[in-house]
C-alpha cells in the first residue's frame, strides 16, 4: 500500500529523514514512533504530498506521489497534528467540502456524515462554526473528513491528542475495522501504551534515521515498547 | 515585558519586509532597505501628496487672515477621520480577535500588558495614517505663517494630541463593535454594512469638500465666530497648532482624563470579550440532502465562503466592487453633462474624456483585490488544499476566479453604464467596455501572482495579510500606477495616435500580460504555491 525507498528530507544543513525506507501492506497499522523533532511528521507530509523532499521515492497503491500526486491523494486521507481546519465554515460545510472534493455522490456521503458524526457524538454541532469548536472536536471533525471518503490509505500524525477516552476508544476501534477491509494506517504516536496493544507493525526513528522497524513481536520481544524504545533512545 | 510584546507584533507586521518566506531566509539588509523605501514612497509619495495639496489650498487663504486655528481644525479634523473612523472595524479585531490571545494569557504577562500591546498596535496604525495628513498641515504652515519655536513646539502637541484622540475614537469604537458583536449572528454583513454607511458619510463630505472648502475660505470668518460662539473647544483645538500652550494644555489634561476613563472600561471587558470564542448562540443542525459540486466548484464556493465570513476582508479589499456600480448609475444620472465639461476642457485631446474615464474605472478596480490576500490567508489551513487530491493550479484557479467573477460584474455594469449614456462614437463604446473588462481580468490575475509571490502563512491576526502585507500594497499601488499611465500617456502621445487604436493597444497588452501572468500561475505559481 504504501511504499518508501530512501527518503531523505533536509532543512537547511539539518537532515530531518535521512535515507528511510519502510513498507505498509494492506490491513497493517503501522506505528511511528521516535522523540520530539525526530522526522515523523516531515515523514507524514512527505507521504501526504505536503512537502517536497530531496531523495528517494514514495509510492501510494504503486503510485508515485511526485509524478502522480492527485492519484496518490486520491486514495489517502491525512490529519495533522494540530487540526487547523477552515475555521470561517460550520462541521457540515466542511465535509461537505471533502465530499466534494473527493467526488463522494451525496447519499453516500449523507449516510457517512451521520454515522460517524453519531459515533463521534458531533451532530448536533455540525451547524456550528468551527471556531466554536474546541480541539477535540476540531480532531473529531478532521477524523470525520478522513473517513467519510473511504481511503486505501490514513496517514494521522498524533491521532489521539485532544481527544476523550469515549473518542479514542472509537478511533482505534475504526483504524482497527479500517485495516480488517483493506485500508492500511500509517500514524505517529507518543502513547507507546496505544502503539503496543494496536499496532501490527512499528518503526522507531532517531534523527532522521530508521532504527528498528518489524512487527511488534519482532520490535520489542518480550520486553515492553517503552523499555525498547527508551534503550534505543539512549544508545 | 511590553517591549517583547511589541516586538511580536510589529515583526508580524512587518514579518515580509525582513523575512523571504519563500527562501525560508532573511532577506538582505538591501532589500530590507528597498522595501522599506518602497513603502515609505507609497505612503508619503501618494497619501502624503495628496493631503500637501489640501494643505496647500487651505492654509495661504487662512493663515494670512489670522484663522490659522481654522485650518488646523479642518486638517485635524480630516486626521482624525482618516485615522479612527477608516479603521474602526480593524481596531475590533486587532484589540480582541488575536489568535494568540490564549497563548499570551496563558504565560505570566499581566492583562494590562496585553491591552497595552494591543493599543500600541492601534496606536501605530492610526498614527500612520494621520501622519500622512499631519505632517504636510504642519510643514506647509510652518513654511506659510513661519517657524517659531512655540507654533513647532505646539504643533507637535498637536499632532502628539491629535493621534491620541484617533487611538480613544478607536478603542471606543472597537469596542462598542465588540460588545455588539457578542449578540450577533451575522456579524460580517452587519459589519459591513455598519462600515458602509461610515464610508458613505465620509465620501459625502469628500466630495462635497470643495464646495465646503471654497465656502469657507469666502465667509471664514463668519464660520469662525460661529465655531467660537457655539463650539469654543473645536476652536481651541485649532489653536494648538497656532503656538497657543494654554489650549494644547487643556486638551492635554481633557485626553487625559478620557484615556484613563477608556482604559477602565476596557480592561473591565477586555478578558471577556477576546476570550468569547466567537459563537452567538447554537445552530441547531437539521440533515439536508448535500448538493454535489465538483472540485473547482468546491474550491471557489470556500473561496466565496472565505470572502464573506469576514467584515476585515470584504472592505479591505472589495470596495470597489460596490463603488463601480455606484460610479455606473451616478454616470446614467449625470454622465452626459459631466462628460459633456471633460470633453471641452479636454478639447485639445480628442477622446480625452473617454479615456480619462477608463483610467478612473481603473482606479476603483485597484480597491477589488481580493486575490491578493488569498494564498496568505490560508494560514495555517495551508495542509488542506495540499493534502488533497487537487492541482495547485485549482486551488489558485479558485482563488482567481473569486476577484475574476466579482471584479467583471462590477466593472461590467460600470463600463455598459458609461457605453449606454455617454456621447461617443459606437466603437469607442465598445472599446471602453473591452479596455474596461481587460483592466478587470489583469488585476485578478496582477492580485494572484503577487499574492503567491509574497505569502505570509504565519499570523495572528488576518488584518496582517489582508490590510498589512507588501502583496496588497503592491497590488492596490501597481494598479493605481496602471490606470495612471492609462490616462498620463494618452495625454502626452497617445492621443495622436486616437483613443481607438490607443485603447485597443491598452486591451491587448492587459490580456496579453494577463496571459503571461497565467501561465507563471500555473506553472510556478503552482509549484511555489505546493511547496509554501
Amino acid at each position: 500500500m504504501l511504499n518508501i525507498q530512501h527518503l531523505t528530507k533536509t532543512y537547511g544543513e539539518k537532515k530531518a529523514v535521512d535515507d528511510l525506507t519502510l513498507e505498509i501492506r494492506p490491513g497493517e497499522i503501522f506505528g511511528f514512533i521516535g522523540h520530539n523533532g525526530a522526522g515523523k511528521s516531515t515523514t507524514l507530509k512527505s507521504v501526504a504530498g505536503i512537502l517536497q523532499f530531496d531523495q528517494g521515492t514514495i509510492t501510494i497503491d504503486g503510485k508515485n506521489i511526485l509524478t502522480d500526486p492527485v492519484a496518490c491523494k486520491k486514495d489517502l486521507a491525512y490529519i495533522p497534528d494540530n487540526p487547523d481546519l477552515y475555521e470561517f465554515m460550520s462541521g457540515i460545510k466542511y465535509l461537505n467540502f471533502i465530499g466534494d472534493i473527493f467526488g463522494i455522490p451525496a447519499a453516500q456521503r449523507q449516510e457517512r456524515i451521520r454515522k460517524y458524526a453519531d459515533l463521534f457524538e458531533l451532530t448536533g454541532d455540525l451547524a456550528q462554526p468551527i471556531s466554536a469548536y474546541s480541539h477535540g472536536m476540531k480532531q473529531k471533525l478532521a477524523l470525520i473528513s478522513a473517513w467519510i471518503h473511504d481511503p486505501k490509505l490514513i496517514v494521522m500524525d498524533e491521532p489521539f491528542v485532544g481527544l476523550d477516552p469515549k473518542a479514542s476508544h472509537l478511533l482505534k476501534e475504526m483504524m482497527r475495522e479500517h485495516c480488517d477491509r483493506g485500508g492500511a494506517i500509517f500514524f505517529s504516536t507518543h502513547v507507546l501504551e496505544v502503539a503496543e496493544k494496536l499496532c501490527d507493525k512499528v518503526a522507531i526513528i532517531k534523527q532522521g534515521r530508521l532504527v528498528k522497524v518489524g512487527t511488534m513481536e519482532e520490535v520489542k520481544g518480550d520486553a515492553s515498547l517503552e523499555a525498547v524504545f527508551l534503550e534505543l533512545e539512549a544508545e | 515585558m511590553l517591549k517583547v510584546l511589541l516586538k511580536k507584533q510589529l515583526s508580524e507586521v512587518f514579518k515580509g519586509y525582513f523575512f523571504d518566506a519563500k527562501k525560508n531566509k532573511m532577506r538582505s539588509k538591501a532589500s530590507i532597505a528597498a522595501y522599506f523605501l518602497l513603502f515609505i514612497v507609497l505612503m508619503v509619495g501618494m497619501l502624503g501628496g495628496m493631503f500637501t495639496m489640501l494643505a496647500l489650498s487651505l492654509c495661504d487663504g487662512l493663515a494670512s487672515v489670522g484663522m490659522g486655528w481654522l485650518y488646523f481644525l479642518l486638517m485635524g479634523g480630516l486626521a482624525i477621520l482618516l485615522g479612527a473612523f477608516g479603521s474602526v472595524f480593524n481596531s475590533y479585531s486587532g484589540l480582541y480577535l488575536a489568535k494568540d490571545n490564549d497563548l499570551l494569557l496563558s504565560l505570566p504577562i499581566p492583562v494590562r500588558t496585553i491591552m497595552t500591546a494591543r493599543l500600541m498596535n492601534v496606536y501605530l496604525m492610526g498614527l500612520m495614517y494621520s501622519a500622512t495628513v499631519l505632517i504636510p498641515t504642519l510643514v506647509v504652515y510652518w513654511i506659510a505663517a513661519g517657524a517659531t519655536v512655540s507654533n513647532v513646539l505646539c504643533g507637535i502637541l498637536f499632532f502628539l494630541i491629535v493621534t491620541i484622540i484617533i487611538l480613544l475614537l478607536s478603542c471606543l469604537l472597537g469596542w462598542v463593535v465588540a460588545r455588539i458583536s457578542l449578540k450577533l449572528k451575522n456579524r460580517s454583513f452587519i459589519t459591513v454594512l455598519i462600515s458602509l454607511l461610515f464610508l458613505g458619510a465620509y465620501y459625502f463630505f469628500y466630495f462635497k469638500a470643495n464646495d465646503y472648502i471654497r465656502d469657507m475660505l469666502l465667509n471664514a470668518e463668519i464660520y469662525g465666530e460661529k465655531i467660537k460662539g457655539a463650539a469654543y473647544g473645536l476652536y481651541l483645538f485649532g489653536r494648538i497648532g497656532e503656538g497657543d500652550w494654554m489650549a494644547a494644555g487643556i486638551f492635554a489634561a481633557m485626553l487625559a482624563v478620557l484615556s484613563a476613563l477608556l482604559w477602565r472600561a476596557m480592561s473591565r471587558s477586555f478578558l471577556r470579550i477576546a476570550t468569547a470564542g466567537g459563537a452567538a448562540s447554537k445552530v441547531r443542525y437539521v440533515e439536508k440532502r448535500a448538493k454535489e459540486r465538483s472540485p473547482f466548484g468546491a474550491l471557489l464556493s470556500k473561496e466565496f465562503a472565505r470572502f464573506t465570513s469576514s467584515a476585515t476582508y470584504m472592505l479591505n479589499c472589495g470596495l470597489g466592487i460596490l463603488f463601480l456600480p455606484i460610479a455606473g448609475i451616478m454616470l446614467l444620472i449625470k454622465g452626459k453633462e459631466f462628460f459633456g465639461v471633460l470633453d471641452q476642457v479636454f478639447s485639445a485631446r480628442p477622446d480625452g474624456a473617454a479615456v480619462l474615464l477608463c483610467a478612473v474605472f481603473f482606479m476603483m478596480l485597484a480597491m477589488v483585490d481580493v486575490a491578493a490576500p488569498s494564498v496568505s490567508l490560508e494560514g495555517k489551513s495551508i495542509w488542506i488544499p495540499q493534502s488533497l487530491p487537487v492541482e495547485p493550479k485549482t486551488v489558485l484557479r479558485a482563488k482567481l476566479s473569486v476577484q475574476l467573477i466579482l471584479s467583471v460584474v462590477a466593472m461590467l455594469v460600470a463600463a455598459l453604464c458609461a457605453a449606454i449614456v455617454l456621447p461617443m462614437r459606437a466603437e469607442l463604446r465598445v472599446m471602453l467596455v473591452a479596455v474596461s473588462l481587460a483592466g478587470a481580468v489583469f488585476a485578478s490575475v496582477f492580485n494572484l501572482f503577487v499574492g503567491v509571490k509574497m505569502p505570509v502563512l504565519t499570523w495572528t491576526n488576518e488584518m496582517t495579510p489582508i490590510k498589512q502585507s507588501g502583496a496588497v500594497a503592491i497590488s492596490l499601488f501597481g494598479e493605481w500606477g496602471v490606470a495612471v499611465l492609462l490616462g498620463g500617456l494618452y495625454f502626452l502621445i497617445g492621443y495622436k495616435l486616437g483613443a481607438m487604436p490607443y485603447l485597443l493597444i491598452w486591451t491587448v497588452l492587459l490580456l496579453a500580460v494577463s496571459f503571461g501572468l497565467l501561465r507563471w500561475l500555473d506553472t510556478k505559481g503552482s509549484r511555489s504555491f505546493a511547496a509554501l
